[in-house]
């Protein structure tokens, strides 16, 4: 076991040392971010000063090196764009992006887990069939399209909801009076990104709901549980119901690591300041220490994520750990 | 013998009653695949269904530009509304845009432009995808474990990011794009394909292929690859259905499709303030021909897979 | 709202009166001023600061909506790059010695009185009395010191190299040495041009350095600053203390909004009080919409640019092919679709509101002319006789739509391309780099540069072989140019440039298009109600409209 958890961290390492290195050589050939800072007939030596400033007239092995020896500090290196460090931009946007993830997240649970064990329980009824039909539809629209839709109907029709932002109400990290205030504040701004977002991921999540119920609704397990005269009712509600989550659950921490750091399209629609944004403005601006930082705190959550799932698959099913 | 034997019973992964009586025919569910023969044709067949020219304006009568400017004549009538409304015009179906081209003809040449782009992009991404996975899985070893660490490395790479990362490195342009989902998705195939022949390395007829000497690259070719089809197929329909959206996104955000060409996202993102105006026929149809596309594109991939997977059979 | 002067032009005027005060005349002395340097002086037109007291209490909230990502570098002019954006925020936290005001493109502000001696070789301003920063520490001359050895932005070589030393006379009293005769000192230290003037705290810049500043700054403004959301919002309020007048908005949130609908639908539903930008689409929506109005603000001119034209290969290299694409394009029309007819057809590339440029609206230059029939006929006689496909066309950010407009007049002379949509620091970064930054020699460019100095500062951006944003370069322009360069005599500069300017447009290597309104919408809650908004838009060649302290909202309910 234990060495199974080594193998499984060092690969995780490797894949973190190779996303590093992916995305410092891809940022570095999306063009010269200098010349974007400058105005146009800016002078020379102004441009040299904020190449140095950026680091960028050492060589490129030793720009390299410099970083992944920050990283390993901790530190993100500073914004182009932003002027400020990347971490602190990081973790000031952070809150906003947990704020909307969050509310995506439960509202991808409450569309997808119910309607997934509607359609488990009913194969190839209407309501089998009412699930599959919202789910697909989730998955099909784009994110934009939704935003748009919503936009026009609650925010321009109807005025109900607000088009604009994330409202007044802020997470500042220096201020621990706002820190309970901000995840109750301004619903009616995160009403219609979430629901977006939500929609969207709600489709996989009735999916892998429906096929775990369906894998456990049809195991020895749960055919013993019947045989010994339990009604169907509680079969399903404590015995198949709390087998067949793990895997949601599982799937459910990756949805919601990848709503909290890449919900581009719907951030930059809404407007909703969240790390999503930032990034898009740091692709935008070839700001090569914001993209940088934003990819690898996400990809540094995918990957734990992803090996404390392989550890514990490991623990639970001994075939996994020496099969690898 | 094995050989032929191996392949017959995994073809397809239909078992031979099925396909014997053709009832998976019936099987094919009717709605997607009407949904995607109308877009197939209407993009096949735009240079001759289209009722206008997609990329220049219609060119208006006299009473068109008096009604809408008091001007005697004008290059083009922006923003006419679909048929159903007083000032529409069975000529402009679906209204015209801002620039007083043919909504209709966009829409039926953007179908060209979504299909072309999602299908061989997902295609070189698959082949890409396959070949690594089959690499990795058969040969084993460093190939293994390099192939499979980037594959991993890759898959943290969310993917619309790395598309608009790999957009600005490589500028705008239809087959730039082709390229960035290719670049993007192989890892999704290779990941899967190289399980798949894990398992199929340990079957009788492989290790008898190996037995008798076959070569390598041969087993790849004969035995291999034939046999991870299904999955690679699975996979790609499901797949389509991303890239469509992907490629939308991409013009949408304005590192796709360069205009004029009409690409659907990029239409809905040049509508965006129309929709505020209440013209929102200019944005919601081409997000309904999205929908459409991607939706019925869903469904056959659903369907795909349980016909090919027997495991899935009964769900 | 119109702006007149170029800030460049000041310096001819000053070199001119230079002249007259070198001959012999005294000191220019206002007001009862003790002169502080000796010797002959140029007679400076800056204008008296309007200092108005007792204006009551700062009320309600101002919201206004800058149309891209705010970034926290604007707040810390030490490392100002000429950029209007930035002095829009100087003009909050920050004050300068001197900066455009209504009443002057040069506009006492921190100093009171200012001298430049007559050989251009030191330069003296007095504060005004009693100057604080927010924190209440007072700002002197060891600040006006800090600040000057300490910037890092545009022009900072230049303003390093000419100096000697600084002498500082006593605490409101200053001296600058040069090396060398710094004609454009005055002009370059004035608060429109370059983030030296804008006095920054040693004390507390020293405390916090580079980052903490920008996270926090402090300065002498009108309006303190509060928080910000780097990137996305910035929060002021009103600093009672301001010398000049109490602000008159209690609150000022800054906003970063790309999105021009999602501006619109905030000055709708009474999230916004001022947006930038709002042409094209939008426009109809703003005059339409009874609680909005709406400010012109013409900046500067619209026009097509061939990068690679020179290159015998191209095919913009023929006159006729340029000129097509001019006559092609039916600017009326343009006009009317993307601004509701507010523009105004021009026929020169540089913005009217330079007194140096040639007006083209028929007196000094015609007014380009729309026929179809004609480019044909033009395009007949070249290699092109039915057309061509170029590669790019690549409009100012975010002008897409507009582009897709010119480019889709262009196919009806069977001229076609494909639209670069770029970000906007992609495309400056292009524009920077002139030439070089357009591959391939088949691109036109769609671009309008509301630069200050005058046409001859535009003309040496873009015109000359030698700029690193060059786009034209001709012998018979680097002609005219090397004489003009060389020349002291102010109306042979003036012919030297106009004659230029007329190679320019007559050739085509520049197709102007029209006279762009950078429209301003405004909610309701901006006093006074109805009309009259326009007195804020009084300060001189200002694409945005300061001094904010003025703007007066509705109290908050």
């Amino acid at each position: 076991m234990r060495k199974y958890v080594l193998l499984r961290g060092f690969y995780s390492l490797v894949t973190l040392w190779l996303l590093v290195t992916i995305i410092f050589a891809m940022v570095r050939l999306t063009g010269d971010p200098v010349a974007m800072k400058g105005e146009i007939g800016a002078d020379a030596t102004y441009l040299e000063r904020i190449k140095h400033d950026w680091g960028l007239d050492q060589p490129v092995y030793w720009q390299y090196t410099g970083f992944i020896g920050n990283l390993l500090k901790g530190d993100f290196g500073h914004s182009f764009e932003k002027s400020l460090p990347v971490r602190d931009i990081y973790f000031e946007r952070l809150p906003n992006s947990l704020k909307l993830g969050f509310a995506a997240f439960v509202i991808s649970l409450a569309l997808g887990v119910p309607f997934g064990m509607l359609s488990a329980l009913k194969v190839n009824t209407w309501w089998d069939n009412a699930g599959k039909m919202i789910a697909l539809l989730g998955l099909s629209m784009p994110g934009f399209f939704v935003g748009l839709v919503l936009i026009i109907i609650f925010g321009v029709q109807l005025g109900w909801l607000p088009v604009l932002g994330k409202g007044s109400s802020a997470f500042v990290w220096s201020n621990p009076a706002t820190w309970a205030p901000f995840w109750f504040r301004d619903w009616p701004h995160l009403a219609m990104p979430a629901f977006a977002l939500g929609w969207y991921f709600s489709g996989a999540m009735l999916r892998i709901t429906r096929s775990g119920m369906l894998d456990v609704l049809g195991s020895d397990y749960i055919k013993l549980v019947r045989l010994k005269g339990v009604p169907e009712r509680m079969v399903v509600a404590k015995h198949a119901l709390k087998n067949s989550l793990i895997p949601v659950l599982t799937f459910a921490g990756l949805n919601l690591l990848i709503m909290v750091n890449v919900a581009v399209v719907i951030e930059v629609i809404f407007n909703w300041p969240g790390v999503g944004q930032l990034l898009y403005d740091g692709l935008s601006n070839r700001d090569f220490p914001m993209v940088q930082g934003v990819v690898l705190m996400s990809g540094l959550m995918i990957v734990m994520l992803n090996f404390v799932i392989d550890v514990l698959y490991g623990y639970v099913d001994p075939r996994i750990r020496l099969s690898r | 013998m094995a050989t032929i034997l191996g392949r017959a019973t995994e073809i397809g992964g239909v078992s031979r009653a099925a396909r014997r009586s053709y009832s998976w025919v019936r099987e094919i569910p009717l709605v997607p695949l009407l949904l995607v023969t109308v877009l197939v044709l209407a993009a096949v067949l735009a240079p001759v269904l289209a009722p206008h020219s997609h990329l220049d304006p219609v060119k208006p009568t006299p009473g068109q530009c008096q009604a809408k400017y008091g001007m005697a004549d004008c290059p083009y009538v922006d923003n006419m509304p679909p048929f159903w409304f007083s000032q529409g015009t069975f000529a402009t179906p679906l209204g015209t845009d801002y620039l007083g081209r043919d909504l209709l003809s966009r829409l039926m040449y953007g179908a060209r432009i979504s299909l072309v782009v999602a299908l061989t992009g997902t295609l070189f991404a698959g082949a890409i995808g396959t070949l690594l996975g089959v690499l990795a899985g058969y040969m084993g070893k460093w190939w293994d474990q390099i192939i499979m660490r980037v594959t991993d490395a890759w898959l943290t790479l969310p993917s619309l990011v790395f598309a608009i990362l790999l957009s600005s490195v490589r500028g705008p342009g239809v087959w730039n794009i082709v390229l960035i989902l290719a670049l993007v998705f192989w890892s999704r195939y290779s990941r899967a394909v190289r399980g798949e022949v894990l398992a199929l390395r340990e079957r009788e007829f492989v290790r008898l292929a190996e037995i008798n000497g076959v070569g390598k690259l041969k087993i790849i070719r004969r035995h291999l690859i034939p046999n991870v089809m299904n999955t690679v197929m699975v996979l790609f329909s499901l797949q389509v259905g991303v890239a469509v959206i992907i490629e939308a996104s991409l013009s949408f955000l304005g590192v796709g499709v360069p205009p004029p060409e009409p690409s659907w996202g990029l239409m809905m993102a040049q509508e965006r303030e129309s929709l505020m105006q209440g013209k929102w026929w200019l944005a919601v149809f081409p997000g309904i021909c999205i929908t459409m596309l991607v939706l019925s594109a869903n469904m056959l991939g659903d369907w795909l897979r349980v016909r090919l997977d027997p495991q899935l059979r009964n769900r | 709202m119109t702006r007149r002067t170029g800030i460049k032009e000041l310096l001819a005027l000053i070199a001119a009166l230079a002249l007259v005060a070198a001959a012999g005349e005294a000191a220019a002395q206002k007001g009862g001023q003790t002169p502080i340097l000796s010797g002959p002086l140029v007679k400076l037109d800056i204008k008296e600061a309007q200092i108005e007291t007792a204006k009551g209490k700062p009320k309600g909230t101002f919201r206004i909506a800058q149309h891209f990502a705010l970034d926290p570098g604007w707040l810390d002019p030490l490392e100002h790059i000429f950029a209007l954006t930035m002095q829009t925020y100087d003009y909050l936290v920050h004050d300068a010695l001197i900066k455009p005001m209504p009443q002057g493109e040069a506009t006492y502000s921190l100093a009171e009185h200012a001298e430049l001696a007559a050989d251009f070789r030191r330069a003296a301003f007095r504060l005004r009395p009693g100057l604080k920063f927010h924190d209440g520490q007072p700002l002197s001359t060891a600040d006006v010191k800090w600040t000057y050895e300490n910037y890092k932005g545009a022009h900072a070589k230049l303003f390093r190299d000419k100096l000697e030393h600084i002498q500082i006379v006593d605490d409101r009293t200053i001296v600058f040495h040069f090396k060398e005769p710094f004609l454009e000192f005055m002009d370059l230290y004035n608060g429109a041009v370059s983030g030296i003037g804008w006095i920054v705290p040693k004390h507390y810049y020293e405390k916090v350095g580079r980052d903490g500043f920008k996270a926090k700054p402090i300065g002498a403004g009108p309006y303190k600053f509060v928080s910000q959301q780097a990137g996305v919002q910035m929060d002021f309020e009103a600093w009672e203390e301001y010398w000049r007048r109490t602000p008159a908005a209690k609150t000022i949130v800054v906003k970063g909004i790309r999105d021009n609908a999602a501006r619109l639908a905030g000055l709708q539903t009474g999230e916004l009080d001022l947006a930038f930008g709002m042409t094209g689409k939008v426009l109809p929506q703003v005059m339409a919409d009874k609680n909005l109005r709406w400010v012109p603000n013409f900046t500067s001119v619209w026009h097509l640019a061939f990068p690679g034209y020179n290159e015998p290969d191209s095919p913009f290299h023929d006159k006729r092919v340029r000129q097509a694409v001019s006559l092609a394009i039916n600017r009326e029309f343009l006009v009317r679709q993307e601004t509701q007819g507010v523009g105004k057809v021009w026929g020169n590339w540089i913005s009217p509101e330079n007194r140096d440029a040639l007006k083209g609206d028929g007196k000094d230059l015609p007014l380009p002319e729309h026929n179809i029939a004609k480019a044909k006929q033009v395009l007949a006689q070249t290699k092109f006789p039915n057309g061509f496909e170029f590669e790019w066309f690549v409009p100012f950010v975010p002008y897409f739509d507009m582009g897709e407009r010119i480019l889709t007049d262009l196919r009806a002379v069977g001229i076609r391309g494909k639209l670069q949509s770029l970000e906007g620091p992609a495309f400056r970064a292009k524009m920077g780099q002139g030439r070089k930054g357009f591959p391939g020699n088949r691109t036109i460019v769609q671009n309008i540069d509301p630069r200050p100095g005058g046409a001859k500062a535009t003309i040496g951006v873009y015109a000359v072989c030698g700029s690193p944003a060059s786009i034209v370069c001709e012998p018979q322009i680097e002609e005219l140019w090397t004489k003009h360069e060389a020349s002291k005599n102010l109306d042979e500069r003036d012919r030297l440039n106009k004659a230029i300017q007329k190679i320019l447009v007559e050739e085509y290597y520049m197709v102007p298009i029209y006279w762009n309104p950078f429209v301003h919408a405004i909610g309701p809650r901006v006093l006074p109600e109805g009309k009259g908004i326009e007195r804020y838009y009084d300060t001189l060649h200002a694409p945005y409209p300061w001094p904010w302290e003025v703007w007066e909202v509705r109290a908050d309910r």
